[in-house]
Formats: C-alpha cells, structure tokens, sequence
C-alpha cells in the first residue's frame, strides 16, 4: 500500500459526517483529500489570463423574450406609429416567427423616468428594480441571431443556434473550476423548462463534468439523496467505508488512479447526502432576507425567489456560475394583461438579490445578468399562430435589438449603453452583439475569449467561435 | 500535394516506394519529416491564413501548397537564408513577426523549418490520404511474447520506449474482459472457474468464438454505432415529439450479429434504398439518415429545417467514414484540410435530392410534421404472428378473386357490379317516385354537398296531431335491383338531431335496419352514409329472411316519436351499388389491409426525389442565400468517384467503400480499436485530418486496415484478431514507475482498464444481481426513472413517462426509450451521449452523483436485494457465500483479506443488502480491468 492510501484511510468517514453537519461551506477536507478531489473534480483547465473583476456569475434567463420597448427602451415615436406599418426599407429581408412585415405597430401604454442618481430610464413596471438603479449598466442594443425560442436560448448560451457546442456556464467551468470542491462549478435552477432543454446547460463537446448540474427547486435539489427505505446513516456509513477498503485492495494491485478518485467521489456522495439538502433549506436565514426575496418568514414564495436565494446561498459557497431560467415572456398574445404580472414576479426578488449580495460585499465580483434570448417586435401579433384566432394584442419574436442589464461584477455602475432607433427596430449605435456579449463577459471573468479555446474534431473552438469583441465601454 | 492521387496500383508502388525510402529515412532520429515535424507548425500556425480558405487567405499565398510557397518566395528550397518565412518567425517585430496572434515558434520549431528547407523542403501528402501501408514486420528483441502480427508493431514500439510488456493478466481478469469486450455482460461463475481449469489458448479461442456467435454481441457493438448515428426516440428541440426509429436500432444489432461487411452495411445505411428493389430491412437501414434532429417548433421555417438536416447528413457522413470535418467547409473553405466550400455542397447535393420530408401544417405559422417515406414494421412477435395469418388471409381471398374473375369469363354478374340511382333530382319529376311516410312538403333545392349535380331534394315535415308510432318523418323511394350484395349510399343534412333508421322494404313489416345518427355527427353539416346492406341488422319484428326479390323501397325514417313539425331532411345522391362477389371479396382484402396496417408501426426511411433537383453553395452557409449552383460530387483531394457510379447517395456510398479510399478502413478499425482499449490508436477518431493527432503506431493502423478489407470488411474477424493478440491479453495492473513513464498507455505496455459504459453498467448490475431479461429489440422500454421528467420538456405534447412493467424493466441499456429532450438520469449522469449530433467519444467521467445513483436509485436498490437474495439461497457457510457473491461481479478470487472485509460488514449489520450494495459499486465491478 503506497503512502497516499494510508493517509485516505485514516481519515474516517464519521470525521466526513462530523463535517458535513458544520454545513458545506465551513467543510475543511484533509489536505491529501481535497488536493486529490481538485484533480478529480474540478482542477481548473487554465489560470486567468487578466486579473478578474467577476469570480461568479448570475445569468437570470428570462425565457421567451421580454419586450424591450415596455420595460427598458422607451420609444414614445411608436405613439404616432400606432396601427401603421414600418416603412418597409426597415422590414425589408427581415425574418418573423408568425406576423407578416406589415403588421401595424402597436404602442406601449407604459410610463417611463429616469431612475436614481444616474437616472437610468425603466418603465413604471418595476418600482423595486428602480430603487437599485444605480448598480445597473443597461445595455438596450443586444442583438442575436436567431429568431425562435430554442435555437435563440443556445445562441444566448452557446454562441450557436443548434445542439453540440458547450453553453457560457461550461465554458467558464472549463476555465476556472470551482472554489468548492464539494459542489459543483455550474447549477442550474428553473421554474419552468427552456424550449431547449438540457442543451441550454449542456457541455457540448467539453469534458461531462463541466455540463450544468441541474438543482431541482425544494428540499431535495439532487436525485438519489435519500438512502434507500431501512437503510439507516450508520449503515450507510459503513457500506461506504467498506466499498473504500475494496477499492484500497484494486489499487493496490491495479494502481490505476481513477480507484482513488471513485473513493474520494464515494465520501463525497456521502457527505452530499447531508449538505446539499442543507443547503436548499432556508431555515438559517433571517426573516429580514426572506423579505427582501419576496418569500414569506417560512421561505415560501414562488420558484424565481426561491432560486434566487438558492443562488447566493451558492455562490457564497463557491459556486462558479448558477443559471436560473425563468419562463413566461414570450408574450405574442395579450402582453398588456401578461407582462405586468410577469415583471412584477421578478422585480422585487432581483432588487432583493443585488441588495443581498451587495451587503454581503459579494456584488463587487459577483456578474448578475438579466435578459432574455431576444426581444419582441415594435409590432402587434393579433392573431394565435396556430388556429389563426384573434387574440389581445401581443408582439412576435425580434432578433434585431433587445435589452438586458448586469449589475455587480466589474460593470459600470448607473451607466446605459447603446441606442437603438425610432420604432425599437434596429440598432443605431454601439451593438452588442451576443458574441460581443460573452467576450465581455469572459473577459471580466479573468479569461480572454480568443485564448479559452478547446480543440474538437481538429478545429480550436471558442465560446465566441471566430467573433465577439470585448465592449471595454461598460466596464468599471 | 503536387498531383492529384487519383492512383492506379503503378502509382500506388511508386508512393510504396516513396514511403519506404521515407521510413528508412525516418529511422535516423535526427530527420526532419514533414509530417510529423513541419506540417503540425505550418496546419497550427500559418494555414488559417495562409491555407485553403481564400476568403481569409492572406497576402495571397498558401502554405498548404508547395508551388505557391515558393512562388511568393516564403519558401526557396534549399535556402533557408532566402526564405522569407524564416524571416518572419523569428523577427523580434511584433508587425512582422508570424504568426501575428498566439505563442511564437519554439526554437526546435524554427530549427526543423531551416533543416527542412534545406533538404528541400519536399511536401507529403497527410498521412491519412495515402495508401495504407503496414511496412514490413517490424523487428522485435523478445520475440517469445507476440503471439499475433500486430504484436510485432506494438512490441517494437515498446522497446523503442524501453517499456516491458506486462504479464499475461489472471484467466478470471482476462475471461471477465473478453466477455465485456464481446457481449457487453460478465461471465458465470461456473464459466470463470472453468476456464481457470484450463486457460489455455484454445479454450480462450473456444470462447472468442462462442461469444462472437452470441446474439449479446450486436447489442454489445450497437452502442457505439448509435452514437454516430445519432438514434434517439424523439425529434429534440421543442416539443420533442415521439418517433419511431427502433427497427432501425435493431437493424444495427442484427446486421452486426450477422457480420454484415462493413462495405454492404455502409451502403444499405446510406443508399439501401437506391438498390435495386430494395428489401424491407434495407429500407429500415437508411433510417440512419432519418435519425437527425428536426427543430418543429413554431416559428422555424421548412427550408430551414430541411437546411439544417442536410448539413448534419453532410457533417455525419464526414465524421463516421472519412474522419474529417466537413461542416467546417459549410460557410468558406475549409482553413486547414483541403476541402472547398465548393466541394462541400457537392456533397450536399447528393442529400438535397431527397423528397421533401416535413411539411408545416396549414397557413398559420405552426407546427411542422413529417412527409418523408415510412416503412411498416411489426412492434413485437405477437403482431407479427397476427400479421402473417392476416397476410395469409389477404393471399387467399386474392386467390378467390383470381378464380372469380376467371369464371366471370362465363358469368358476368359474378365481376361486374352496377350501380343504381334510386332518386335523381335532375329528373324532371323527381318526387313521383317518393313517398313521405308522414304529411309533408317537397321541393328540390340547390344545394350540394360535393359533385354531382345542382339540386337535392328536401322534404318539411307537416304538423300532425299524432306522431307516436316508430316512423317519424322521413323518405321512401322505390327499390326494385337491390339484392344481399348491395350497398346504399346518400348524401343527408338535416335539422333533426336524431338516430335514423334505414329499412329495405317488402311493403310490409318484414324489414332490416340499418342505424345511423346525426348526433354522432355534426348537426347542420352534410354527412355521407354509406350502408351495406348485407349488414343491416334485423329488427325484432322481423321473421325470417329477408326476402329479396320482394325488396320494393327503402325508407328512411328519424328515430322515436318527433314533433318533427317544421323540420327538414336534405338528401341528395342516394345510389344504390349491388356488389358482386368479387367486389365483396374486394372489400375484404381492403378490410384486412386495414388491419394489417394496424398491427404495424411506421418508420421513417430515406427516398429521392425523381424530379430533379439543384443544389447552391450557401454564401455564409445561410441557406436564405443561395450562390452558384453545384452538382454532387466528391472531394478532389480523394480518389475519384468512378463514371460509372449513380451520381446518387448510392455512388456517394460506394465511392466510400471503394478500395481506393485510403481513409475510411483506418477510422473504421481506429474506432474498434479504442472501443477496446480505451484509446484510439488515432487519439483523435473523430479527426484524421491536418489538425487532428497523428497514429502513435502508424503501421499498425494500416497493418489493421488492409486485413479489414482483405477479410472482406468483417467487424467480428478484426475483433477477433485484436482480442487473440498478446498486446490485448497483458494485465491492465501497472508499477508506479511504469505508470508515471506511460499515463495514458499509449505504447500499450500493459492490459486495457476503463469504467464501463452507461449501457454496460446497467446490464452488468442487473445481471450480477440475475435481473437481467435477453430479450431482444422492439419498441424502447421505460425503466424506472424519477417521476416527472417528460413534465420538464417545453411544450411538449407526450409528457407522461410510462413505466414499463415486467421484463421489460430489466432490459439491456441499449432499449432504454431514449427521449433527446430529457434523458434518462443514469444514462446522463454516465456520460451517456445526447444523440443530438454524430459524436465518436464518450466522456468516461467519475462522479459523486453516480455514486449516489448506483447506491439510492431504486432500480439498483432492486438489483442489490435481488443479489442479497440470492445469496442468502446459497450453500455453503458466510465465508463461501460472500466468495461467491465476490466472484460474480468481478470474476476473480478475492483474497482473504477481502473476504475478511465483506464478511466484518455482513456480521455487523447481519444483512446480505449492505455486503451485496458493496458489491454493485466496487471499482472492479465497474470497470473493465
């Protein structure tokens, strides 16, 4: 038996379960232990490039496409639009998922002001978002590709509108790892399902590891986390010590040291069991928190708070990137009766959430970015794409501008960027583009997107593929 | 390359010659070869711009020709001092040096490029497009240890490396990984411990062959193949709608059971439906190209989604036979390997002569559905048992009507039927005829359901004081030619929300009737009824036959008692057809059709178009923009597609298979070869072009190849020639320092150890623990998973898992239902692959949350009571039992401390469960060592 096994086996397991009661965060392995899960689990592919202003990132996907000309791009010219077409010179060539280029316009019935200090202008539909103005650089001229709801959600997180290529999160597990060896780099939290479905988490072609760890929402974020029925933590316990001294026994003859990552993975399964439900529970925090999310004093409250409390609960404790899609914002009928109930589901919790962070001196490297996978069109959609009936007005999908905001993690704070034009049809100055967008964002994670690369099928990929430009203009 | 290697066999011994001078040259360790030293610098650092792409070429100038290099002066053989490149890379100007982004050459780099350019600077083509060449057998010191000719090339490599090669491993280790490598599933207990009776290599070959001939052994090989082919049961993306493509996977598993050569089963998979009158199983066989992903969700666009299919046919082709990356041609010139985008939508006009296989329903911009060509299979042996005594039925009632119309030769009445029209409202009187059973108005109005003539006849019913009895409100008409064999049919609308009845009509109560209802139907829609008369029940009253040579009129009449004042009955086109026995018999060869097709299930397979079709080069690869127009064709740096070839898929196919392709049989034995060892011998299968790896024993590769051909492209004799090889049979145990000289085994100094598949731990876990059922194919199963996961797949229509029940929860991996939208976990959680697109490498990842999987999943809780269960029924004392329980998971004998260690947890706890939940999770159980 060599040394390193010796070591593995003195460290008991009731020592593992010991620790894993303290909570996952205070969890201090054994040295030989947590330097052999580094190598196991999450041994960073490459150091950073620059000095990082982001360690983490919350990508709040907000699943179907809010519109950005009733919440965040003000276009008082749609007034006098209203019921007319665009001229077709801006239609022209243009795709839509359902209407025709001629649709009339429709208006927005919103307000807008200046919030804040810095005055960033929002629609009346988000008073709590407003108080927090000040931490936001808004950017109002993205633009995407792609036009339906599950190629545009893996454009947004792959830079690709169809399957195989590794999603934003990956990629940044790929290149950082994690800060906890006992969670996982990138967990995903949802509502609802994205039209694209595990590809909108997947690793493409980067090794398995590094693909999105689905945490569903309540007690039990993982599957398999109970014992079987009558089998009790004691025997549990010993089943896994006893799996530890067999595989000790391979490798000792076979010295192949993937036995020893299979035992290490083995404790850690173990002390999962305890900590992860621990962690999804909310009992430990003060009612004043539970509030700011917009859950009650027994942490109940819809899924986006409950995700988004998940969220800090993991990035406090290393989490590299947490992906939380919420659905609900394609709005192609009755937007007017939808949006407003759909904003005001999110906008206390992320006002709550940038609150939280910032006081627990987390938002200073903590990147939180809020949007959608495209906007909506300047024009109505009257009718169900389906059965042809007349529906309340609605808006189509539009790749050509939308809006989004990051708040936290080395962007400007109260800083609005990019303009688009008259009808919120096109970009007039300043686009960011999606692959603009991710080079931004890798490049405030430490990493130069044109070195993040990983060779496939012979060819060097990137999350940018062979675009994207760093827009240094909304960096602090 | 400076000709093209359109090779006759003069031509291919001159490059033999060439190579052989070449390989001589390359012993001595100081020569710069082009392939392994120049080309790695020029493909990685200079080709993107200076290289086959002339969208992004730079100064105009390739790298990737030799005439073009030294036109430019960038290269002047023999004189490294006048070769600009020399300059450049080694300029300390950050304007001029090359390359202008990423790391500077390294000085051994700049050293090779002078000592090259010096010899000459002479280009080779890459290695991968020239003939395959084994050399001769390479000269090896310890000659005692290579049992097979491929050992002579791993030998040699080793001994260059100063590596040993291990000892032979333990007959139970060794059996154990056979088995895994041939069926996917552990050997008995009883067949380990007699083969640790006699280990000899005869009795190993006994087994080769046996479990070549296992039908295990294609659901075992299938796997892998399904990747490439990206099988799945659901289209992926939105919706995720369900489809039906395993008689496709079982096709794979039998065509592999059979040995079908590579070459034929490459054709049927992509042209079996081009051969001439193809079979049903060749049909099924194409459904390789049907198994893409389609985007039906609502805003995507037809030619969108067929663009998109098609690329993926083109890419998938690439990657399974040629090993290179065609997509990467889809929007300009391939930047490293000689592939146009011309050339790539040549390739694409072989798949865009296919017929249009999706079609968007209705105007509105919605859901899509498929159009392409189906085939009927049977799901199970039960439906195809039904199916054949229907098909013998169907062959003989045709045979009836063969006779029949033999004999109508003398009695025309037994062939011809004639059609009667009862009432014509054309006529000019055509109420004279009719009879209202009840007061009541007539007219004729113009109002017609669909052909025929301009006016229908339409009766109002008259109040009356007393509408008790059975006839209500209706039509009779007089009916003189109707016989048994007569069918009567009408057009009706009517008011009256009510059953009908139909009667044929002697005058007096001796009649049938025949039901039908409005209500079942839409009210104030015109409905067709159309009645065989030979099935209208008899009513009570009714004595006796129906007599029909007194039938006199047919009557329809509303059903129970009415008022029927004020309400209408349109009728319009009532015929009456008598039938002649053929027609029935007719009849019921279509009512059997129907019942067959019934029994059967469709799936999808590949058919052309016959009217012809022009492919574009897409600018940008966006399929909105068409350029020039292409023909199909293959690419030039290639063998040539011979003349006499279709210029169809089924060329394409066999321009692939064709002996002068140097390329596909070595991606073909590379990926064998890394499914058993772990490693290809090419580290890059899914790549043999520039970028990609070069061959760690390039002559054992092609040594490989050329017998795969000669054997007549036989998988199972390749395996079983690699599994019969002293390199395949060494022990996969290795010394630190052996270990630390060698991590990843290249040079093969020791036996092959990888965890298990996804597929292949389910079915070892089950069949350890006896849960395992061998049934074969059919439909996917549903094992249990946890609840509520096809609830989680966007707008989807099919959300509801429906766990199997019985033997089919305990099916082999391979027949899990494999939903793209929303995998099964533990097929996830094991690297399972999406099927989303061709993928040639799986992850072997090593998780925590697999451990929690196989220790908390109830499938394997299940398993680990089963296996507790059984050995509680055992003989024996707790020490054998728990040596037995040892030894069926992983075969060899456990050492005393080992038993020691199962048997302390057993006394512990005094349950088999924990020592049998130990068992299905030991690192050995789940690696193939």
């Amino acid at each position: 038996m060599n040394d390193f096994s010796k070591h593995i086996q003195r460290v008991k397991r009731r020592e593992f379960l010991k620790q894993g009661t303290l909570g996952i965060g205070s969890l201090a392995l054994s040295h030989l232990l947590s330097r052999e899960l580094a190598a196991a689990t999450s041994k960073p592919e490459l150091k950073y490039h620059h000095t990082p202003k982001a360690k983490r990132v919350i990508f709040l996907h907000m699943v179907g496409g809010p519109s950005q000309m009733d919440t965040f791009d003000p276009k008082p010219e749609l007034d006098k639009w209203a019921g007319k077409s665009l001229p077709p010179d801006i239609t022209h060539g243009q795709k839509f998922a359902f209407i025709t280029p001629d649709a009339g316009v429709i208006k927005s019935p919103y307000s807008f002001a200046p919030r804040g200090e810095s005055g960033i202008v929002m629609s009346e539909l988000f008073p709590h978002l407003a108080t927090v103005a000040d931490e936001l650089t808004m950017i109002r001229s993205m633009k995407t590709n792609e036009v339906n709801h599950g190629s545009g959600e893996m454009f947004l997180h792959t830079g690709h509108g169809r399957f195989g290529r590794p999603t934003f999160g990956a990629w940044t597990s790929y290149g950082l790892g994690t800060e906890n060896a006992d969670l996982p780099s990138y967990v995903v939290l949802k509502d609802k399902p994205p039209n694209s479905g595990t590809a909108g988490w997947g690793c493409g072609f980067l090794p398995s590891k590094h693909q999105g760890v689905l945490f569903r929402t309540g007690a039990k974020p993982l599957f398999y986390l109970d014992n079987p029925e009558g089998v009790s933590a004691e025997q549990r316990g010993d089943v896994i010590d006893t799996i530890g001294q067999l595989n000790n026994h391979a490798y000792n003859h076979y010295q192949d040291p993937e036995i020893q990552t299979r035992i290490a993975q083995y404790e850690l399964a173990y002390r999962m069991q305890t900590s992860v439900p621990e962690l999804a529970q909310f009992k430990d925090e003060p009612e004043h928190v539970l509030d700011m999310y917009g859950l009650d004093h027994n942490g109940e409250g819809g899924d986006f708070a409950k995700n988004c409390l998940l969220a800090r609960r993991l990035v406090e404790r290393g989490v590299r990137f947490v992906q939380i899609f919420n659905k609900n914002w394609d709005h192609h009928a009755n937007i007017y009766g939808s949006l407003p109930k759909q904003v005001e589901s999110v906008d206390k919790t992320c006002a709550g959430l940038i609150t939280d962070l910032k006081q627990r001196g987390l938002l200073d490297d903590t990147l939180i970015i809020w949007g959608g996978e495209f906007g909506r069109t300047p024009m109505i959609q009257e009718h169900n794409a389906g059965t042809g009936e007349l529906t309340p007005p609605g808006r189509d999908h539009h790749k050509e501008c939308f809006s989004i905001w990051m708040a936290g993690g080395g962007v400007k704070k109260g800083f609005t960027y990019g303009s688009t034009d008259e009808f919120g049809f096109g970009i007039t100055e300043n686009e960011v583009h999606v692959h603009d967008f991710h080079a931004t964002c890798l490049h405030l994670l430490g990493i130069d997107h044109e070195r993040l690369i990983h060779r496939h099928q012979g060819r060097d990929y990137r999350l940018t593929d062979v675009h994207g430009h760093v827009v240094h203009d909304i960096i602090a | 390359m400076t000709q093209p290697i359109s090779i006759r066999w003069i031509k291919k011994l001159l490059v033999f010659l060439v190579l052989l001078v070449a390989s001589l040259l390359q012993a001595q360790p100081d020569e710069v070869s082009f392939s392994r030293d120049i080309r790695p610098i020029l493909s990685g650092k200079c080709f993107k711009c200076h290289g086959p792409d002339r969208e992004t070429r730079e100064a105009d100038f390739r790298l990737d020709r030799r005439e073009s290099a030294i036109r430019a002066d960038v290269i002047v053989p023999g004189e490294p001092d006048a070769s600009w490149i020399l300059d450049v890379v080694t300029s300390d100007d950050p304007d001029l040096r090359m390359p202008p982004k990423g790391e500077p050459l390294s000085t051994e780099e700049i050293a090779h490029l002078k000592a090259w350019i010096e010899n000459g600077a002479e280009y080779e083509a890459h290695w991968s497009y020239q003939d395959p060449d084994a050399g001769k057998r390479p000269k090896v010191k310890n000659r005692r240890w290579t049992d097979s000719h491929l050992d002579y090339y791993v030998l040699n490599r080793m001994e260059e490396q100063n590596l040993e090669p291990a000892p032979k491993a333990d007959p139970a280790v060794l059996l154990r990984r056979l088995y895994f490598d041939l069926i996917g599933l552990p050997p008995t207990l009883e067949e380990v411990a007699a083969f640790e009776k006699n280990p000899s290599e005869r009795n190993f070959k006994r087994h080769v062959d046996r479990l070549l001939k296992s039908p295990r052994f294609g659901e075992k090989w299938a796997s892998g193949w399904l990747d490439l082919a990206r099988y799945a049961d659901s289209n992926g993306y939105q919706h995720d709608d369900l489809r039906t493509m395993w008689p496709y996977r079982d096709w794979v598993v039998d065509a592999l059971n059979a040995d079908m050569p590579f070459d034929q089963f490459t054709i049927e998979q992509l042209a079996g439906d081009l051969l001439p009158e193809p079979t049903t199983s060749q049909l099924i066989a194409t459904g390789f190209n049907r198994n893409v992903p389609v985007n039906f969700s609502g805003g995507t666009k037809v030619p969108e989604v067929r663009a998109n299919v098609l690329h993926d046919r083109v890419a998938t082709t690439g990657a399974v036979w040629l090993g290179l990356t065609l997509e990467c041609a889809q929007c300009h010139d391939h930047k490293f390997d000689d592939i146009s985008q011309k050339e790539y939508y040549e390739l694409y006009a072989f798949f865009n002569k296919a017929i249009p296989e999706f079609e968007q329903q209705g105007e509105g911009m919605f859901r899509k559905h498929f159009t392409g060509r189906n085939v009927l299979v049977y799901p199970n042996d039960e439906d195809r048992q039904k199916g054949q005594e229907l098909e013998h039925e169907i062959a003989s009632v045709e045979e009836q009507i063969a006779a029949l119309v033999k004999e109508g030769e003398q009695d025309s009445s037994l062939v011809v039927s004639e059609e009667v029209v009862l009432l014509d409202f054309e006529g000019l009187e055509p109420f004279e005829k009719h009879v209202a059973t009840r007061p009541a108005i007539t007219s004729v109005v113009e109002y017609v359901p669909e052909g025929g003539g301009a006016f229908a006849g339409k009766i109002v019913a008259e109040p009356v004081t007393e509408t008790k009895s059975f006839f209500g409100t209706g039509f009779s008409f007089p009916a003189r030619d109707l016989s048994d064999n007569s069918e009567i049919s009408f057009w009706i609308y009517t008011d009256i929300a009510s059953k009908f009845n139909l009667q044929v009509h002697s005058g007096r109560r001796q009649a049938s009737v025949f039901g039908f209802s409005t209500m079942d139907l839409e009210p104030d829609t015109w409905i067709k009824v159309v009645a065989p008369l030979a099935e209208f029940t008899k009513p009570q009253w009714s004595t006796g036959a129906v007599d029909w040579d007194r039938i006199n009129k047919v009557q329809i009449t509303a059903h129970g008692s009415g008022p029927y004042a004020g309400k209408y009955i349109i009728m319009d086109q009532v015929v009456g057809v008598t039938s002649s026995q053929k027609a029935l018999l007719e009849k019921r060869v279509a009512d059997l059709r129907v019942q067959l097709a019934e029994l059967q299930t469709a799936t999808m397979v590949m058919q052309d178009s016959m009217e012809p079709s022009q492919a574009h080069i897409m600018m940008r690869g966006d399929y909105t923009a068409p350029g020039d127009p292409v023909e199909t064709g293959v690419l030039a740096s290639l063998h040539p597609l011979d003349p006499d070839l279709p210029r169809n898929r089924l060329g394409l196919a066999q321009w692939l298979v064709d002996e002068e392709n140097p390329i596909t049989p070595r991606v073909v034995v590379n990926r064998i070869w890394g499914e058993i060892f772990g490693r290809g011998i090419v580290n890059t299968p899914e790549d043999f072009g520039m970028q990609g790896e070069l061959p760690s024993h390039p002559q054992l590769l092609d040594w490989l190849a050329i017998q795969f051909v000669k054997n007549d492209w036989s998988v199972k004799d390749l395996i079983k020639t690699i599994v019969l090889s002293s390199t395949y049979q060494q022990s996969s145990a290795v010394s630190a320092e052996k270990l630390s000289q060698d991590p990843q085994n290249i040079w093969l100094s020791r036996g092959p150890r990888f965890r298990l598949s996804a597929e292949l731990i389910r079915d070892n876990l089950l069949s350890i623990s006896g849960l395992l059922s061998v049934k074969m194919g059919g439909p996917g199963v549903y094992p249990p998973q946890p609840d509520g996961l096809w609830n989680q797949i966007s707008t989807a229509d099919v959300t509801r898992y429906p766990t199997s029940e019985g033997e089919d929860r305990y099916r082999r991996g391979l027949y899990t239902f494999l939903r793209r939208g929303n995998l099964n976990p533990m097929f996830l959680n094991f690297d399972g692959s999406e099927r989303s697109v061709c993928s040639v490498n799986r992850d072997r990842s090593n998780t925590p949350v697999q451990a929690l999987n196989l220790l908390n999943d109830p499938s394997y809780v299940e398993a680990a009571h089963a296996l507790a269960d059984w050995i509680d029924t055992l003989p024996g004392n707790d020490q054998s039992k728990a040596i037995a329980a040892f030894r069926t998971a992983v075969s060899r004998k456990p050492s005393e401390a080992e038993v020691e260690t199962l048997l302390a947890l057993y006394h512990k706890h005094e349950s088999w469960f924990s020592v049998a939940q130990v068992i299905l999770n030991l690192d050995e159980t789940l690696t193939k060592s």
